[in-house]
């Protein structure tokens, strides 16, 4: 017997495989449509991040234990100050940022200048890379470029002292932003488990989809299997199929991801810079071969993954009652882990564990519930509406599990976003609470400045103000925590302005107490990490004295992570050291040309340094809600795309159960009953599936705002929940049932073929 | 003078196929009475399915008349919606349908298929579960179709349409999908309860042998009238 193995031709075997795709166009599109689009919205949000963390990343380093020059007359600094200085000896380094008028931020910086900083230093291996625009460049071109701002910026080395600068000159720390610790970090983390989660759910969605093609080409296959074509052929062809249609598609899909990026990029610097003072520079996140080799293998694993899960498959066909057990202990596992977990990883984790859980529960879920209520139906048409609803819910898993997670996720995101809103405008309240915002400057008297105000107050309506002085205070003998060192607000006097802030918790009369010293409040961070409550006594040393002062409340910080106290600047002691001081003036009837003008002259400088408030919050309320619309739309469009995979799977699903509907009409259904059972099947599902997103969506609002907030972020978010939206989804869903039933509905007036699956022992059909 | 189950006068359809008409059945006339059974035969295409369909009211003819159980069902477009309701009705509680295959719903049981057809036309579904036994798969009751073999879906769809107490009975090819054996079981238990309870059998098949047992036969690749 001549044992020799003939090659498979490639082109028959090609033709016969692609005539599929011949006879279903649509498919093959939608199939690159959800590529591209899977692509798109998690290259989107991953570039962000990815630029985003860079940009941190090099900042942070190129910045690190610098400080800088000022005058003292608080005038910005130009060219002629970096001239006197480095004539005076002091090794200083320019450093000019730029806002282009598009584009983000850029650092102009004399590489010559590096040298002040010693080698191996932040900033000389920053300096040390080539100057490519990501965001440093050379100080020549900085200075070229049109831009909207510039501020120019002279960085020295620690080993500077003060005695070494001429005169009308200080020293201040250096930092591009305030000390942030894990905050950029944390938000950055929590915009790349949205990425994930989009992910996870395209991955489902193009996994179902494919699968659906698969199907219906199993009896080819079988067919070339009789012919003798061997299914390692088969199989190669398939994943050079997948490969080659991925390749064609990941690559605008990254394209147009990269795009979304630059086009929301400005609201998310903004965004950044608005929450976190944290300035997005000019950079290129990462590259094209990482995101495009990512999308290649998720693509690869959700419509191969059964291949390449061969010697596995056993797990995955596990009876149904042993995976529903499997999937329980996962979910019971999450949540308990959700609630326990001591870190941010273990909470994603535990988040993975129950969306696996329920993702495998809700379908068996469902059928299960329509099996219960057919078996209590008397009424036939009901019953069987209930069979099919389990055969439906058996049948779409992929997409409906898809569906429901990318429900979960827009409730989850909604829910967190309107609070955030909420809490936005009282951290606004809190932040910007006086119209006008000035700083006293080095070396002036702000006392003078209180009693001209004081003066004012009483001849001027509506004039408020207050005065606040900023230096540290060491906390002794909290907790662990001896010697921990925290930040002194100290403000009077203690009037309206302040009094507007909305306290976590107090004493009774709390703002009374505090304006006659009785007392400090703390913030929520610092109650936090060190547990402190209302009625504790802290033992504060302000600058040389020390005593016992209780908490009389505790306010909300909305994320700053350094500790605070608050209290009355009138039992400030002597010795205490003013960092840095500052008014708070609404104005009232009063311009506040003329306040500043008065200003002016008691303290003999020229400018002053004013914030104007209103426009602040004008531009912070447009910056936040440009940032929540970022956030919206990329789930809105996760959810659009779960909503049409789930319409298409479910128009080619029902096509082939057409028939079946045809038989209820040969047994004297008119078309109308029958589109009205259609209809009927199709709501029952998609509002199942809604009903069913509802407690995971209101799971993952809490483990957002109650678990994941207070471990990135250092403080909560008040748990809210909007029933209005649950009704908005609960109408979108309904939306996407009766748009299947419409389609449906429409090829039951076309003749229905007998399914191939008739003869089959296989319970396909089932 | 006893007025036939079945009436067919002058019955024409024809499809259209781009631009060419075919005539599938022109000028057909045939009776049919109570208790009788006819054989319809003809090569594939002839027009056998097209037939059934237009005798429970699937498709509309193009011209001719049906009279069945002394309805008058005239070809034309007028009281469309009237005609479509009444043929429905007839559908569910008069005409058994049988196909080749395909024949129940997947998600139902055999015994919950019985009882939905019972109920559809409504009649007593309790006696479901008597009419499987009678076609020997009473023991598979709790099965679904796709746990059963063909020639037991078939006699489970035959259980249906007698469930239904028709007066007319379509069946379309039923043994086609079967083999010899038990094609010959399942073709014995259709003319014995047919015969049984009088209700009248219009078969398309192929099979010769089948065709001989019927009572009448119409071969439409030849032509026409009884």
């Amino acid at each position: 017997m001549n044992g020799s193995r003939s090659r498979t031709p490639l082109l028959p075997l090609a033709r016969a495989l692609l005539s599929h795709y011949r006879r279903h166009p649509l498919q093959l599109l939608a199939l690159a449509v959800m590529i591209v689009l899977a692509t798109m919205l998690w290259t989107g949000v991953n570039h962000l991040t990815s630029q985003a963390r860079a940009s941190l990343n090099q900042s942070e380093q190129a910045v690190a234990e610098r400080q800088q020059v000022l005058r003292d007359d608080g005038r910005d600094l130009v060219v002629d100050d970096f001239v006197s200085l480095r004539l005076a000896g002091v090794c200083v380094m320019p450093w000019l940022e730029v806002t282009p008028e598009t584009g983000n931020r850029l650092v102009g910086v004399d590489p010559l200048a590096a040298h002040c900083f010693g080698a191996g230093t932040g900033a000389s291996q920053v300096l040390d890379q080539p100057l490519d625009g990501k965001p440093f460049v050379d100080m020549h071109t900085a200075a070229t470029i049109d831009a909207l701002e510039s501020r120019l910026y002279l960085l020295t080395p620690e080993i500077t002292q003060a005695a070494d600068l001429p005169d009308g000159y200080h020293l201040k720390t250096f930092s591009v932003s305030p000390d942030t610790g894990e905050l950029g970090d944390s938000f950055l983390l929590n915009l790349e488990a949205l990425g994930v989660l989009v992910l996870l759910i395209t991955a489902l969605l193009l996994r179902s989809v494919y699968l659906l093609g698969l199907a219906q080409r199993r009896d080819s296959f079988a067919l070339l299997h009789r012919f003798g074509v061997p299914p390692g052929h088969v199989q190669s062809w398939l994943l050079l199929e997948i490969l080659s249609l991925a390749l064609v598609c990941v690559v605008p899909g990254v394209w147009l991801g990269r795009w979304l990026a630059a086009g929301l990029g400005g609201g998310f610097g903004q965004a950044l810079d608005g929450l976190f003072d944290i300035p997005l520079y000019a950079g290129q996140g990462q590259g094209w071969i990482t995101p495009v080799l990512v999308m290649l293998a998720v693509v690869l694993v959700a419509c191969l993954g059964d291949l390449l899960l061969l010697r596995f498959r056993e797990l995955f066909s596990l009876p149904v009652p042993a995976r529903s057990g499997l999937a329980t202990v996962l979910l019971v596992a999450g949540l308990a882990m959700a609630f326990l977990a001591p870190s941010l990883l273990w909470v994603f984790v535990a988040v993975a564990l129950v969306f696996a859980g329920a993702g495998w529960l809700t379908p068996v879920a469902v059928a299960y519930v329509a099996h219960w209520r057919a078996d209590r139906m008397a009424e036939p048409l009901t019953r069987w509406r209930y069979r099919e609803l389990a055969v439906l819910a058996r049948r779409l898993t992929l997409p409906l599990v898809a569906l429901q997670f990318a429900l979960a996720m827009v409730l989850a995101i909604q829910a967190l976003v309107t609070t955030f809103e909420d809490t936005f405008d009282r951290w606004l309240g809190q932040r910007l609470e006086a119209a006008y915002y000035i700083e006293v400057p080095a070396g002036a008297d702000g006392n003078k400045a209180a009693q001209s105000l004081t003066g004012q107050q009483e001849s001027v309506p509506g004039l408020q103000w207050h005065r606040v002085k900023r230096g540290q205070a060491q906390l002794a003998d909290v907790g662990n925590a001896s010697g921990l060192q925290v930040d002194v607000f100290a403000v009077a006097p203690v009037g309206s302005l302040i009094r507007q802030w909305a306290l976590l918790e107090a004493v009774d009369q709390p703002w009374k107490a505090l304006a006659s010293g009785q007392g400090v409040m703390v913030n929520e961070q610092l109650a936090r990490r060190q547990k402190i409550e209302v009625g504790d006594s802290l033992l504060l040393t302000l600058g040389e004295q020390s005593g016992m002062l209780p908490v009389l409340g505790i306010y909300p910080d909305y994320g700053r992570p350094v500790g605070e106290v608050l209290l009355n600047s009138e039992t400030l002691p002597d010795g205490f050291v003013i960092r840095f001081e500052s008014f708070s003036v609404t104005p009232g009837e009063l311009e506040i040309g003329s306040i500043t003008g008065a200003l002016k002259q008691l303290w003999g400088v020229e400018a002053l340094a004013i914030r104007d408030n209103g426009t602040i919050r004008e531009l912070a309320t447009g910056v936040f809600d440009q940032t929540f619309a970022l956030t919206r739309a990329m789930t809105l469009l996760t959810l659009i795309l779960a909503a049409s995979a789930l319409l298409m799977m479910g128009w080619v699903f029902f096509s082939t159960r057409a028939w079946y509907f045809r038989l209820l009409e040969v047994w004297g259904m008119s078309q109308r009953q029958v589109a009205g059972q259609l209809l009927r099947l199709a709501l029952l599902l998609t509002g199942g599936i809604a009903i069913l997103a509802l407690p995971l969506g209101v799971w993952l609002t809490w483990v957002l705002v109650h678990r994941i907030n207070p471990l990135a972020f250092g403080w909560s978010l008040p748990m809210a929940v909007y029933p209005a939206f649950w009704l908005q989804l609960a109408v979108l869903s309904l939306a996407i049932g009766l748009s299947i039933s419409v389609l449906m509905g429409r090829q039951l007036g076309k003749p229905a073929a007998t399914p191939v699956s008739a003869n089959a022992v296989v319970g396909g059909e089932r | 003078m006893t007025e036939s189950l079945l009436a067919v006068r002058g019955l024409s359809k024809q499809f259209v196929s781009g631009n060419e008409t075919v005539p599938v059945i022109e000028k057909l006339s045939f009776t049919l009475d109570e208790g009788q059974s006819l054989a319809l035969t003809g090569r594939s295409g002839s027009g056998k399915s097209t037939l059934l369909n237009l005798l429970c009211g699937l498709a509309s003819p193009d011209a001719g008349t049906i009279v069945l159980q002394g309805l008058v069902f005239e070809a034309g477009s007028s009281g469309a919606r009237q005609k479509a309701a009444a043929w429905a009705s007839l559908r569910r509680q008069q005409i058994g349908v049988v196909f080749q295959e395909a024949n129940l719903m997947p998600a139902l049981s055999l015994l919950e298929n019985v009882q939905f057809r019972a109920q559809l036309a409504g009649r007593d579904p309790s006696k479901s579960e008597d009419w499987l036994a009678r076609l020997d798969i009473g023991e598979l009751a709790g099965r679904y179709p796709d746990q059963v073999s063909g020639g037991q879906r078939q006699r489970a769809a035959l259980a249906m349409v007698f469930a239904m107490e028709p007066a007319l009975i379509l069946a379309d090819e039923p043994t086609g999908s079967l083999d010899r054996h038990t094609a010959c079981e399942v073709a014995g238990v259709l003319f014995d309860l047919q015969a049984r309870h009088g209700c009248g059998l219009i078969l398309a098949t192929h099979d010769a042998e089948l065709a001989a047992a019927c009572q009448h036969h119409l071969d439409l690749g030849h032509l026409s009238g009884l």
